[in-house]
């Protein structure tokens, strides 16, 4: 005679593969938790705000890196083109040359070509940039405060905890969002669309 | 004998590396791929800077309607007819904006720049340049409407460069004269715009034409006109009736024109003008048998770039000051037996004393009120008062909540009008110990709002960028 079989009774063979199941479930539910949380929070890196920099030096001698990975950033729509740059030139600097007495940048790291008259175009040498800010002093404080300090991401290993950071007086170092990596101060109408150096 | 080889080899191995190593030592060279900077890096062209094709001063001409004049509202030159930023009429003017804001009158778009009106019997006179047409306009309005009724021009082309006009015309009852922003100086009839004469101040004078444009206001002394150019002449006088060469002071020192203006002066019954060109300060006679001569010079306080103007201090003394971390000076003149001599009673940085970069500073009762530049540490952009026999000593400043920008600030019935690089207009109640906001608003939502402010009649008028207003602030 045959026993009755009891549809509610869990066997031994039946228990192990719900368990299975639940565990791959649990695992894959996991993961894409994990991925979903990556993708909405993103990886952040370090970034100096332009607006709170105050120019003190401390991102050329204090990066983990030599040179810094901290660099004069220049953000064309805001420039002038200027003939006479205050972030180009030392103040009272009396002929407008490229001589390297008239240069405010200890390195030669800012390239000054003429466009047309009057207009006079300034690039940054990046590789020579050790990140000082004496041009970024020098632009806020005469001109339209188009050269900006910034910490170039090719360059820069992402410390956990980043050095300069530890020793800004101004507090200015903060963590960003990978996907907006640059905090560039911009001219009113251009603050709608980010702009990346 | 083998065993002493190994020595050998040791010390021949030990004297060719040594060799080896002094040669790499002599023949290396640190510095090889240094680039040495020197002038010319930049490729600017030689005579990239002159000028382009003649400019035939005053060729356009649009009447629109006459109107008799309004006598009684007056603001005839930069700094006003005194040229001292203080309007003296006695109208009463507000205290506070009001629940409804300010009253403005009119609006007017201009070409960008910071080109600031003159006012004459109910005439406003503006040097605008027409960005459409690529032209200088003198333009008239009627002060109480903004009705334009002409406007008298030349065609001249520009490029955007931190703006584009920025000079304030000088008015008589019979003239109105104008700088443009590439030095082309222009002489109509006040009434009816009726061309005069003009002057090309670069082909005549060899004028090197300041950083940004010019910035110099031309100077009305009655039927006079008087310029500085710089190039082959420190300052000219034109007879504004013929337009002829009244008498010319010489530049043996090659000395530039500058933003700076001229402002007249008199000390000891001597009617002077001083100059602040870039390469130093004059004083330069403006009455008697020796017109036109240097009376007095120095060059201790020269500057790359000046742009505000002397500040005339009372007992000879003069004020002067410049941005781009150049500071300023304090400087005595003394007259003895005809001859004038000068002294330097106080220079130094931005830092560490009264500075500006843009605006002159307002000597009001034996004190002298300005707004620091951004480099002058922690007063940079306060208000701030200083005496004037030493202006290293702050006597008062607006404090951290109360910064303001390059904008222009004028003194009318006892109160200080402030306006901010946007457009927003503060009214101040100043003291030597005290500064108390009366009440701001933001005026126009513009930016860099730097043009000089004109006050009469109870009408304001000032201008951001790209518009003009004109505002009532009578006291009603």
């Amino acid at each position: 005679m045959e026993e009755p079989e009891n549809s509610s009774k869990i066997n031994r063979r039946k228990f192990l593969s719900t368990g299975v199941r639940a565990s791959v479930l649990i695992g894959i539910g996991g993961v894409a938790a994990l991925v979903a949380k990556k993708a909405i929070t993103g990886q952040t890196v370090w970034q100096l705000d332009p607006a709170k920099c105050i120019q003190c030096g401390r991102c050329a001698t204090n990066c983990v890196l030599t040179p810094s990975a901290v660099k004069c950033v220049h953000v064309y729509a805001m420039c002038g083109y200027c003939d006479l740059c205050g972030g180009y030139f030392k103040p009272e600097t009396k002929t407008l040359t490229t001589a390297a007495e008239n240069q405010l940048c200890p390195t030669n790291a800012i390239k000054r070509k003429f466009i047309e008259d009057p207009f006079f175009e300034y690039t940054i040498d990046e590789p020579l940039c050790i990140g000082c800010g004496k041009c970024v002093k020098g632009c806020g404080s005469f001109g339209n405060g188009s050269l900006q300090l910034q910490v170039r991401h090719n360059i820069c290993v992402n410390c956990n905890q980043c050095s300069i950071a530890r020793n800004c007086p101004a507090d200015a170092f903060s963590r960003v969002p990978l996907s907006q990596p640059y905090l560039l101060k911009q001219i009113a109408e251009e603050k709608k669309s980010p702009q990346s150096p | 004998m083998f065993k002493r080889l190994p020595t050998r080899y040791l010390l021949l191995i030990f004297i060719l590396s040594a060799i080896v190593l002094l040669g790499w030592w002599f023949f290396y060279d640190p510095v090889k791929n240094f680039t040495v900077s020197i002038p010319g890096m930049d490729n600017r062209k030689k005579g990239a800077m002159a000028p382009g094709k003649p400019v035939i001063i005053g060729s356009e001409f649009k009447f629109y309607r006459a109107s008799p004049d309004f006598p009684g509202t007056r603001w005839t030159n930069f700094r006003g007819p005194d040229f001292d930023n203080i309007s003296k009429e006695p109208v009463r003017l507000i205290e506070k904006w009001g629940k409804s804001g300010p009253v403005i009158l009119w609006k007017k778009s201009l070409g960008e720049g910071h080109a600031a009106p003159a006012v004459y019997d109910g005439k406003v006179y503006l040097l605008d340049y027409d960005e459409t047409g690529k032209s200088d306009q003198l333009r008239c309005f009627l002060l109480s409407t903004g009705e334009e009724l002409w406007r008298r021009g030349y065609k001249v082309h520009l490029k955007r460069n931190h703006g584009l006009s920025r000079t304030v015309p000088s008015v008589n009852a019979k003239f109105v004269l104008t700088i443009g922003p590439k030095c082309q100086v222009m002489c109509v009839n006040r009434v009816n715009g009726d061309f005069l004469w003009g002057l090309d101040l670069v082909r005549e004078y060899g004028t090197e034409i300041p950083f940004w444009y010019t910035g110099q206001c031309p100077l009305l002394d009655n039927d006079t006109a008087i310029i500085a150019p710089g190039g082959k002449a420190l300052l000219v006088a034109i007879d504004c009736n013929t337009g002829k060469k009244l008498w010319e002071t010489p530049n043996p020192k090659t000395w530039k024109m500058s933003h700076s203006s001229v402002m007249p002066m008199t000390l000891d019954g001597k009617k002077m003008y001083v100059y602040f060109a870039i390469g130093g300060i004059c004083g330069i006679s403006a009455s008697g048998g020796d017109k036109g001569k240097v009376l007095w010079e120095t060059s201790e306080f020269a500057p790359s770039v000046i742009a505000p103007s002397p500040v005339i201090l009372n007992d000879g003394k003069i004020f002067v000051t410049a941005g781009y971390g150049a500071g300023s000076a304090l400087l005595q003149v003394t007259a003895k037996d005809g001859k004038y001599n000068i002294k330097v009673l106080q220079k130094y940085k931005p830092q560490e004393g009264l500075a500006s970069e843009q605006q002159s500073p307002v000597f009001l009762n034996s004190y002298i009120y300005g707004i620091q530049p951004k480099d002058a540490g922690s007063l940079r952009n306060q208000f701030v008062c200083y005496k004037a026999d030493d202006c290293k000593k702050d006597l008062m400043s607006s404090g951290k909540t109360n910064r303001f920008g390059l904008g222009p600030y004028i003194v009318a019935d006892g109160k200080f009008f402030i306006l901010n690089d946007d457009g927003e207009m503060t009214i101040a109640r100043v003291t030597p110990s005290r500064f108390t906001v009366l009440d701001k608003t933001r005026i126009i939502d513009g930016q860099d709002s730097w043009g000089p402010i004109a006050i009469t009649g109870g009408f304001l008028l000032m201008r951001d960028s790209k518009q003009m207003v004109c505002i009532d602030i009578k006291a009603h």
